[in-house]
């Protein structure tokens, strides 16, 4: 129904989507997930053109829509689309929101449009506030109409454009039910969401994008149980992490610290854990501290929001030594706490780096 | 609203009482004097001059009107005026408090000015004038027009052409007896009389163009009219840009003061002397018909002047925000110089430069002028409330599929037009007490027609107050209608309606 080949858009020299190529089947409910500032909102609205592409071209049922001579708003029509902040019109009550495009666009009597509106707000579960101004109306019941909006105009796909970013989280859910039970009547729909449980549920198609591209799409199960990819991975996983270069003895440990206060501050790890976490780091250093004249270290500090797991990897340059070897070790008092503060530790050589993992219980 | 009727009339007896009570009491019986005295003057007047000439220390004012000049007088803010004796006789008439100095400033000759050039005219003219001073007919006129008394004018019998080429005469009528407006509302007096009579000679149809005397000039410049018969003095620094005929009529300046020994004037009780007042500008020769002439024809700019001022300022405020150059920047040059000029001047060089050789009607201009600068103010007013639309609501229309027209009609535009509703109305006040100067392109407005009144009557304060209340009317009942308005756009009147209902 949809084809979309080579879609690229720059905003000035900002270069927010790549390259594009999709098709979009009748009947599919096609979930867009994401990092912030991807270009998934972007991506929607070069699909209905409310923002053009640089390049590319767009099928809608084998027509061009960025030949010149397309009709624009006619296609338009077939695919309305739902915003993060709702934009009903402000000056026209709940009901005549939706018969506006009725009457105005597709011709229709008032009387029926009226007869066809109520019905799909009684769908929406706002028959009675028919009569509301759209400032009488809480978030979820502005985005509930807005769908209805939507349905009022018969198109063949609807996009959502984040459609509960914008809601209190007490009222995510009635927004959320109104859109999974068009998916259940069979509505096309491409979703970009970042509720990743009703994605993953409601869809039968997921796209990850990242950097300006589909990073990898497949069905809800591979995405969300078996991502390929290691961006998709971490974003899966919600992973966020810190990365620290020490490239001579003479580090600032003391800024060292500070990073990773503010890091395990920010992923509300307990005091426990924090307390843990630095005393780890500042043994492991020791023990690599005889290296750091000759060799640059790279540490990262990974933590799982989903596995609630917190990571340490150590790589180093230079010849191939696992520096946790007992026979290497002045003392094995160091060791020792490590051992007792990490669950598992891994050492592996690859692309000639030394590579300790730590797993660290939480 | 009873309050604010007590509070009007409260206010109204607090300027009778400061009126009342005039202030100096150095009468002036000689020009020694005036010396130091605060002085009157006509703007573009020979008084000018004189009064420069002659009481080099004393304070001069000017002022476009002698009934202005005058009120200033009563209220005892001038010691004496300047004036044209035959003007003198006429206010000490109507006002017996007031008389002038026997001794003349400055004798003039009172002669019709013709634009420069117009030799064949000028000629023709020259010789009409003395074959009427040679038949009498100047003397007839000077004896029936310049009288001591109240007596109603006797008028010449003049059979006027109808057929022919228009011949133009520019008249100041608020100068009794040289030329005023009468009852009928018709211009009159000796020079309006004169006129005809060299229309009935010239064979051709004559047309008075009533307006300010300093704004006479500028029209015989601009061929706005064929020539002036207005008491005007040939002076040397007029004829340098205009040439005058040989005089029809000796004038001369005299100092208008007040008399020594008031003959103390029956004191009048307050309400009779309101009623008095009132008969007197509004009742007699049916003044009233006069104001509410003046009244329609202040309505008339006011409202076609917002209804053109409101297309053209939409007409601009699409310019203006049109991201092309080619189309914002004549706007943002037109909108920056209409709001950076006095309307007067807007309206005058429409009126004196850019219609200067067609023969147009007034009125029009001024509603193109006023149009004018309303449409500078409110395209930035309608732009404001554009740009006040939420985008979102915008991009919904344009993604359900409206072309951008058509979404700028169906959700932009109502919700704009409330916004801007209160703004606009403030504007639209504003432009209607503006129309009060379109006396200056010879309209006889509202304020015109006061003035005229007052011309007759010398009576300030009668005159003024009612205009005053009339435009407070004005812009009460005009402002009623934009209120209905702002009612029936706010989207939840109709709601509210219903469930009244």
């Amino acid at each position: 129904m949809i084809k979309v080949e080579h879609l690229s858009k720059k905003f000035g020299d900002l270069v927010v989507l790549r390259d594009i190529t999709i098709e979009i089947r009748k009947g599919e409910v096609i979930s867009i997930i994401g990092p912030s500032g991807t270009g998934k909102s972007t991506f929607l609205r070069c699909l209905n053109l409310l923002d053009r592409p640089s390049s590319g071209s767009i099928y809608i049922d084998g027509i061009d829509i960025l030949d010149p001579k397309a009709d624009v708003p006619k296609v338009r029509q077939k695919m309305n689309m739902v915003f993060q902040s709702f934009n009903l019109f402000s000056h026209l009550t709940s009901l005549e929101n939706l018969t506006i495009g009725q009457t105005k666009l597709l011709g229709m009597s008032k009387k029926d449009a009226k007869h066809k509106s109520m019905e799909l707000l009684k769908l929406v579960g706002l028959a009675e506030k028919a009569d509301s101004f759209p400032d009488e109306l809480s978030g979820g019941q502005k985005q509930r109409v807005a769908i209805a909006r939507c349905l009022a105009m018969d198109p063949e796909i609807i996009l959502f454009d984040e459609p509960t970013s914008a809601l209190d989280p007490t009222m995510v859910s009635e927004v959320l039910s109104v859109i999974r039970r068009l998916a259940k009547d069979g509505m096309t729909m491409a979703i970009v969401t970042h509720e990743m449980d009703f994605a993953r549920d409601v869809s039968n198609r997921v796209l990850y994008m990242d950097e300006g591209l589909i990073y990898e799409e497949g069905t809800p199960q591979q995405i969300f149980e078996n991502p390929q990819k290691e961006r998709t991975m971490a974003f899966i996983n919600r992973i966020r992490s810190l990365n620290y270069h020490i490239s001579s003895p003479d580090y600032d440990l003391y800024a060292l610290n500070a990073e990773i206060e503010i890091f395990c501050e920010k992923q509300i790890l307990p005091r426990k854990t924090r307390h843990n976490v630095l005393l780890l780091v500042e043994e492991m250093l020791q023990i690599y501290n005889p290296f750091l004249h000759s060799t640059i270290l790279d540490m990262k500090l990974a933590y799982s929001e989903k596995k609630e797991s917190l990571e340490l990897v150590f790589e180093n340059t230079g010849e191939a030594i696992n520096p946790l070897d007992k026979k290497r070790l002045p003392d094995e008092l160091g060791l020792r706490i490590i051992n007792n503060l990490a669950e598992s530790i891994i050492y592996q050589r690859e692309d000639n780096k030394n590579r300790l993992t730590l797993m660290m219980r939480l | 609203m009873k309050k604010s009727a007590i509070l009007v009339f409260a206010g109204l007896m607090f300027v009778t009482v400061l009126t009342g009570c005039s202030k100096t009491e150095n009468a002036i019986t000689s020009f020694d004097d005036a010396k130091n005295a605060k002085i009157g003057v006509l703007t573009g007047s020979t008084g000018e001059a004189i009064a420069a000439a002659k009481f080099p220390n004393a304070q001069v004012k000017s002022f476009d009107d002698v009934m202005d000049s005058v009120a200033a007088m009563k209220s005892g803010q001038l010691d004496a005026v300047i004036v044209a004796f035959p003007t003198a006789i006429q206010i000490s008439k109507l006002n017996p408090e007031f008389w002038y100095l026997p001794e003349p400033l400055q004798n003039e000759d009172t002669a019709i000015a013709l634009k420069k050039g117009n030799d064949d005219l000028l000629a023709t003219l020259n010789n009409i004038i003395a074959e009427l001073k040679a038949d009498g007919t100047l003397e007839s006129m000077k004896n029936r027009w310049f009288k001591a008394d109240l007596s109603p004018y006797k008028e010449m019998n003049i059979t006027l052409p109808t057929e022919g080429k228009l011949l133009k005469i520019g008249v100041s009528a608020a100068r009794e007896p040289f030329s005023f407006v009468d009852k009928n509302g018709k211009v009159t007096g000796h020079d309006t009389e004169l006129a005809r009579i060299i229309s009935a000679k010239l064979q051709r149809p004559v047309e008075f163009s009533d307006m300010k005397f300093m704004a006479l000039i500028p029209a015989l410049q601009s061929g706005k009219v064929d020539m002036i018969v207005s008491g005007m003095t040939a002076t040397d620094e007029r004829r340098k840009s205009v040439d005058f005929t040989q005089p029809y009529f000796a004038n001369a300046q005299v100092l208008f003061v007040k008399k020594t020994s008031v003959a103390s004037t029956t004191s009048l009780s307050f309400f009779k002397s309101i009623a008095n007042s009132f008969h007197s500008n509004i009742i007699q020769e049916e003044r009233y018909l006069l104001i509410l002439d003046g009244l329609k024809t202040t309505v008339v700019i006011s409202v076609l002047a917002t209804v053109f001022g409101t297309l053209l300022g939409a007409l601009v405020c699409f310019m203006r925000m049109s991201k092309k150059s080619v189309l914002n920047l004549p706007a943002k040059i037109y909108i920056s110089i209409l709001r950076g000029t006095p309307v007067l001047v807007v309206l005058m060089l429409i009126f004196y430069v850019v219609f200067a050789s067609v023969n147009i009607d007034p009125v029009p201009v001024a509603i193109i002028a006023f149009g004018m600068n309303f449409a500078a103010y409110v395209s930035e007013i309608f732009r404001t409330g554009i740009e006040g639309v939420d985008k979102g609501q915008i991009e919904a229309g344009i993604a359900m599929g409206f072309s951008g027209v058509r979404t700028f009609i169906y959700i932009v535009l109502p919700q704009t037009a409330r916004r801007i509703l209160p703004v606009y109305k403030g504007e639209f006040v504003s432009l209607v007490k503006m129309t009060s100067i379109v006396g200056y392109i010879a309209v006889q407005d509202l304020t015109k027609a006061s003035d005229i009144v007052r011309s007759r009557t010398f009576d300030a304060f009668f005159p003024l107050v009612m205009v005053a209340i009339l435009y407070f009317l004005i812009s009460w009942f005009l402002m009623q209608s934009l209120e209905y308005v702002e009612r029936i756009t706010d989207p939840k009147f109709k709601r509210r309606k219903m469930s009244n209902a």
